[in-house]
């Protein structure tokens, strides 16, 4: 089903909010063996980790009984990770404004978006799978294993982050 | 699943400093908040979160964070931060929290800050 040389490694977490620190240590295991930076690898533990409690309060309401399924896919040039919830808490947002601190401060504006914000400044392509609503949702984010200066080049070249994949 | 975080308030010579050990995550909002208030209570104008550089923070922390800076603006307080990794540091410069707060290295350099040593910062 994989291309010769994936390595996938395959998590199933309780929908409850602090296991989704099991997945935070997961990856950075399975990034160190692909040899990203330090910096690179704090970044991916921080979005996934964003992408899990999402998934766990949006996505399964911080309900025990359901599963969010983390599956890392390990290839030669990038880390391809999928999560994936139960969708109880119906369509996921396919857009992610800055988050508008000052508002929040004022009164203005609500909390709420920042993890989807994070993730997209620190990943090279993040967004909601479109399709299969019967098996729920489904969150993709890749990782590109490039030298960093290489990373920023491609990044400002081509804005590739706002849209589904 | 939830991990404690072990909140102290203490008082140096120009700043209150909260010290904060664990993770800054949704769980940590009534230690926090109960710091802060208590700090407030006593009359803090500057206060000093001071975080462990190697633990997790996460946007719900972050969030409770924001809501500090809005009580504390309200108060005429002035708000710093150390200790926080070089990675957390780029996160909250990313989500505008350093516009609230400004960040040091150590307690240390942040008191030298208040108290005019410019070469601190």
């Amino acid at each position: 089903m994989h291309p010769q040389g994936n390595r996938v490694v395959e998590l199933r977490i309780p929908s409850e909010l602090g296991y989704e620190k099991i997945a935070r240590e997961a990856v950075a295991t399975v990034a160190r063996r692909l040899n990203f930076g330090e910096e690179k690898i704090e970044d991916i533990k921080t979005a996934i980790s964003e992408a899990c409690t999402n998934a766990i309060r949006y996505g399964s309401g911080s309900d025990a009984r359901m599963k969010v399924v983390v599956v890392l896919t390990a290839d030669e040039d990038k880390l391809d990770i999928l999560i994936k919830d139960p969708g109880a808490g119906g369509v996921p947002p396919l857009d992610v404004a800055i988050p508008d601190i000052n508002g929040m401060i004022e009164g203005k504006a609500r909390f709420g978006g920042m993890g989807l914000y994070i993730i997209r400044e620190l990943v090279d392509e993040a967004g909601f799978v479109e399709g299969d609503d019967e098996d729920g949702n489904q969150f993709r984010m890749v990782i590109y294993r490039v030298d960093d200066d290489e990373t920023k080049s491609e990044k400002s070249g081509s804005d590739n982050k706002g849209g589904t994949t | 699943m939830s991990d404690e975080i072990q909140v102290s308030v203490r008082t140096e010579s120009s700043a209150t400093v909260i010290d904060l050990v664990g993770d800054v995550t949704t769980f940590a909002e009534e230690a926090i908040n109960q710091a802060y208030q208590s700090a407030s209570s006593d009359g803090a104008i500057n206060i000093i979160f001071n975080f462990r550089e190697n633990d997790y923070i996460n946007s719900a922390g972050i969030a409770i964070l924001i809501g500090v800076v809005t009580e504390a603006r309200k108060r005429d307080q002035k708000l710093l931060m150390t200790g926080l990794s070089a990675h957390f540091q780029k996160i909250f410069r990313m989500v505008g929290l350093t516009q609230y707060a400004d960040l040091y290295p150590s307690v240390e350099e942040a008191l030298a800050s208040l108290n005019g040593d410019s070469s601190a910062a």
